[in-house]
């Protein structure tokens, strides 16, 4: 009986998980496959005439391709030359280096784009203002090329390469090198034939996902390549959806297709990093081994610092010296600087009013966003519920589809969906919730994996019923993953860009939105403004709930 | 006679298709503890977390003090949180955010006991096992030994009748974990409760049960007292795990058996003597016989049987002992003793052995 009982019920569960992470990719496909009337819904008639049709727009492809490998090669080679320096060699200011490395996650590459456009861009950037005026020739840098818009996704990207190729080196049992060498192994021979083919996979399955990253990238292609009419396929999609008539079905097929391409590198990426690796299998951490690099340090510490100034410091400052300004110029005079843009963005009622709509969301996404993703992460981990490795895949789907296209195959669901919440805050809400959901799982899993079994094995030999033991035991153990699942939720709902932008409606604006929207509308130097005090909005929430976690939990010990 | 307090009967625990334990079947006496042995991997753990709930059997039932936890037949499958048992882990569990008193009151706040008795019975708790001292600490700022004792005393305080313990000293050091040994006995004692306690050290095993359970892969080789585990083991494996022995192998005799004992050829002109205790005897014959039963001496034993002229090989010196090993009948047979009386390796001695020692195996 009980058996039966809980059969159903975790055969229940994954298939409510399943609905709501799967409807958006049904009627994706619907929209892909309808060739019928274009104004009647559901289709008349379908067919692969979308996807043929794709074929008018190779050179958009190409262009995705293009930007993606161009920008993870460069990724990798940030991410490698940092996590190699900061975790093997003696280089100077190492904790500080390896904190500024997290910093990029927090600012987005949307800034980033803003600040490189100001600073590249072929006629008015900065630094080409600059080139001219010391009597040189033509531009010296264009942001709004292929390799500009690689550059800027790379610097950000490179972060991300930086966290997973440094947990590969940290997972290598540093004896195999030393087991090398005592065997009279050279140090280049150690490196090319122990480390390199211990770290390859490892740096490999990186590689993949971050092109996979790429390829479902919107922001930095739609600032700097939009207005010079270069489209890669998420702003291509973006485009057709927003454009008048829009072309629904031509881009449901480019979103398929490109979910397809990311769902298989994806799969293979997984398949490497369970299976291929010899290195992660251990699973255990251990203190690498440090290399002395004597006066070359100091070139490491240059190295990994450049990384952070191009990332971050210069990003930051080129918005801060624009924001002043009436209009940007790479030597502004004392009388034309102001504070007249800060002003207007903060009278501005969409400003205030889409900060306030985000916060919220922010607020109710992390929320909610905990509490389902531990329940979640419980379930799968710790429950003896049947169905939970299938619960687990539903779970983490959405993340292998990128934002925007997930984004678009809600919307199309809702437009039919007879409940009122198209075009409301409620529909953004879900939509956070779904897409980060893998996000929280895979956080809270993490520190779920840590925490012995036996401690709550022990209350229930105790007595203790699921629910006390959630309160007294599980939770409270869990609960400095809980608040950086919180923080994590937080910050990727209020800079969200790529589903917002599609289901935001006039009267549910968010931040990031608005603040591309005014980038295209009106000044760089008022955008400037607009993105730095987002970022401060963030910076400040950060700060706070740091502060407040940290007091609660000093409450405890 | 009394009923069993704890009723085993043909548990079966699968893993998928395959059988990871069973089928067990044993009892436990109201007071006494039972010990289940064996090396890792063969289905103690389980055994005991199937016991307390934590594992799901797929057949076979379970009784603690006459009420079913436990009935593949009966679809009967009590929570573990229902069962009333205690239990002690091998990581000790001690929740590391909370103090030690808490720790400790945990099972009486869940039976909502009222805040008086609760403190009473907690300290009471601790005094039994030293930790009085203890209890404001915070539970992460203790010592393996000091957990060790916390965990104990989180276990019994809510006067379980029944504690299990799954290897509850392997993570202590061996000075600590022989006084731990004693101390748990006498608690087990005082308390008179009934327990159920897993490891894979033998001296632990005799040392502390009133019955002992030798597992291997998942099946029971014996149950007895340890005395009996000890001086008849009933296979070569039982033979072998617990303690040293040497498993001589050879041909009945019936014509030269006699007065109880039955002899075996084990080579050329080289007959033993042994004791069949009752089991039956088949023509091959497999016997255990410990190292230290036997005796190596410089002069002829006056006993007429079971004496035999050898050559001392090799002497280890293994600190309260020696380990000699000696050529006999064709092979190396290993001998520890305590007193050597110039015994060293290569020379010519005697070996003998009482045939009461060397058991008759059934398997």
């Amino acid at each position: 009986m009980r058996r039966i009982r809980r059969t159903a019920g975790g055969l229940a569960i994954t298939l409510a998980v399943a609905a709501i992470s799967l409807y958006p990719v049904y009627y994706l496909l619907q929209a892909a496959f309808d060739v019928g009337d274009p104004d009647i819904r559901p289709p008349t008639a379908y067919g692969l005439d979308n996807f043929i049709a794709i074929g008018d727009y190779a050179g958009i492809l190409g262009n995705t391709v293009l930007v993606a490998f161009a920008a993870t090669i460069m990724a990798l080679m940030f991410g490698f030359a940092t996590a190699w320096i900061l975790n093997r060699t003696d280089v100077p200011f190492k904790n500080t280096l390896e904190q500024a490395m997290a910093v990029p996650y927090y600012l987005t590459p949307l800034l980033g784009a803003f600040a490189w456009s100001l600073l590249g861009s072929p006629e008015s950037g900065l630094v080409n203002q600059a080139w001219v005026g010391m009597g040189f020739e033509g531009p010296l840098i264009d942001m709004t090329s292929p390799l500009g818009i690689a550059w800027v996704m790379a610097l950000f990207e490179g972060a991300v390469a930086f966290v997973m190729i440094g947990a590969v080196m940290k997972s290598m049992d540093p004896s195999l090198e030393e087991a090398s060498q005592v065997m009279g192994g050279s140090r280049l021979h150690t490196i090319f034939r122990v480390t390199l083919p211990l770290v390859l996979p490892g740096v490999l399955g990186a590689a993949i996902y971050v092109f996979a990253e790429m390829m479902g990238s919107f922001s930095a292609a739609l600032v700097l390549g939009t207005p010079a009419r270069f489209y890669v396929i998420t702003t291509a999609i973006y485009q057709l959806v927003s454009q008048y008539p829009p072309r629904i079905p031509l881009a449901a097929a480019m979103g398929t297709s490109l979910f397809a391409i990311m769902f298989v590198m994806l799969f293979f990426y997984r398949r490497m990093i369970t299976r291929g690796s010899f290195v992660t299998v251990s699973g255990k951490g251990f203190r690498p081994r440090v290399i002395r690099m004597g006066r070359l340090r100091w070139v490491m510490f240059g190295v990994c610092a450049s990384y952070v100034a191009l990332a971050v410091v210069l990003p930051v400052l080129t918005l801060a010296f624009a924001s002043v300004q009436k209009l940007t110029v790479a030597l502004p005079k004392w009388s034309d600087l102001t504070l007249e843009h800060y002003r207007n963005a903060m009278d501005m009622n969409a400003v205030r009013q889409a900060l306030g709509n985000s916060l919220m969301l922010g607020l109710a996404t992390a929320t909610i966003g905990v509490l389902l993703a531990f329940l979640l992460a419980w379930t799968i981990q710790r429950s003896k519920l049947p169905f939970r490795g299938a619960l687990e895949y539903v779970v983490m789907f959405p993340q292998s589809v990128p934002r925007l296209v997930f984004a678009f195959g809600m919307m199309w669901a809702w437009l039919v969906i007879p409940l009122p919440i198209y075009g409301t805050i409620w529909l953004l809400l879900i939509a956070y919730l779904t897409v980060f959901m893998p996000l929280g799982v895979r956080t809270i899993t993490g520190v779920m994996v840590q925490l012995d079994k036996s401690l709550d094995e022990c209350g229930r030999v105790c007595g203790a019923s699921w629910a006390m033991r959630m309160r007294t035991i599980t939770m409270p153990l869990l609960k400095p993953g809980l608040y950086a699942t919180w923080m994590l939720l937080f910050v990727a709902s209020v800079r969200e860009l790529g589903a917002s932008i599609l289901l935001m409606g006039p009267h549910s604006k968010v931040i990031t939105p608005s603040i591309v929207e005014s980038w295209f509308a009106t000044s760089s130097e008022l955008t400037a403004a607009m993105a730095l005090i987002q970022t401060a909005v963030i910076g400040a929430a950060i700060a706070l709930f740091t502060i407040a976690t940290r007091r609660a939990s000093q409450h405890k010990v | 006679m009394t009923a069993p307090h704890i009723e085993v009967d043909d548990l079966i625990i699968s893993y998928g298709p395959v059988a990871a334990v069973g089928p067990v079947s044993f009892k436990v006496m109201p007071g006494q503890q039972l010990t289940l042995l064996g090396p890792s991997g063969c289905g103690k753990t389980t055994t005991l977390r199937a016991l307390a709930g934590l594992e799901q059997p797929s057949s076979g039932r379970i009784r603690v003090g006459g009420e079913t936890m436990y009935s593949g037949a009966d679809g009967i499958d009590i929570p573990a949180e229902k069962r009333g048992l205690s239990m002690v882990f091998q990581s000790y569990a001690i929740w590391p955010h909370m103090t030690v008193f808490e720790n400790v009151a945990y099972g009486l706040r869940v039976r909502k006991r009222p805040a008086a008795e609760i403190t009473e019975r907690v300290h009471a708790a601790l005094d039994l096992v030293q930790m009085s001292r203890f209890a404001g600490r915070a539970a992460s700022a203790l010592s393996g030994g000091q957990q060790q004792r916390v965990a104990l005393a989180r276990a019994c305080a809510f006067s379980p009748t029944v504690l299990l313990f799954d290897e509850p000293l392997s993570n202590l050091d061996a000075k600590l974990r022989g006084d731990m040994r004693i101390e748990l006995r006498e608690l087990q004692h005082r308390l008179g409760v009934t327990s159920v306690y897993v490891t894979h050290d033998l001296e632990e095993a005799l040392a502390m049960s009133d019955q002992v359970v030798v597992m291997r892969a998942g099946h029971i080789e014996q149950a007895a007292p340890p005395d009996e585990i000890y001086n008849r083991p009933r296979t070569s494996f039982v033979a072998d795990f617990v303690g040293s022995s040497n498993l001589v192998e050879g041909r009945l005799r019936p014509d030269l058996s006699a007065d109880g004992l039955i002899a075996l050829d084990v080579a050329e002109d080289t007959v033993i003597y042994a004791t069949s205790y009752g089991r039956s005897v088949k023509d091959d014959v497999t016997l255990s016989v410990r190292t230290v039963h036997l005796r190596v001496t410089t002069h002829r034993p006056a006993s007429i049987r079971n004496v035999w002229a050898v050559t001392v090989r090799r002497a280890v010196f293994l600190g309260d002992m020696t380990q000699l090993h000696v050529i006999w009948a064709g092979r190396e047979i290993v001998v520890r003793c305590t007193a050597l009386d110039g015994i060293a390796a290569g020379i010519e001695a005697w070996l003998s052995v009482d045939p009461a020692h060397c058991v008759v195996l059934e398997a």
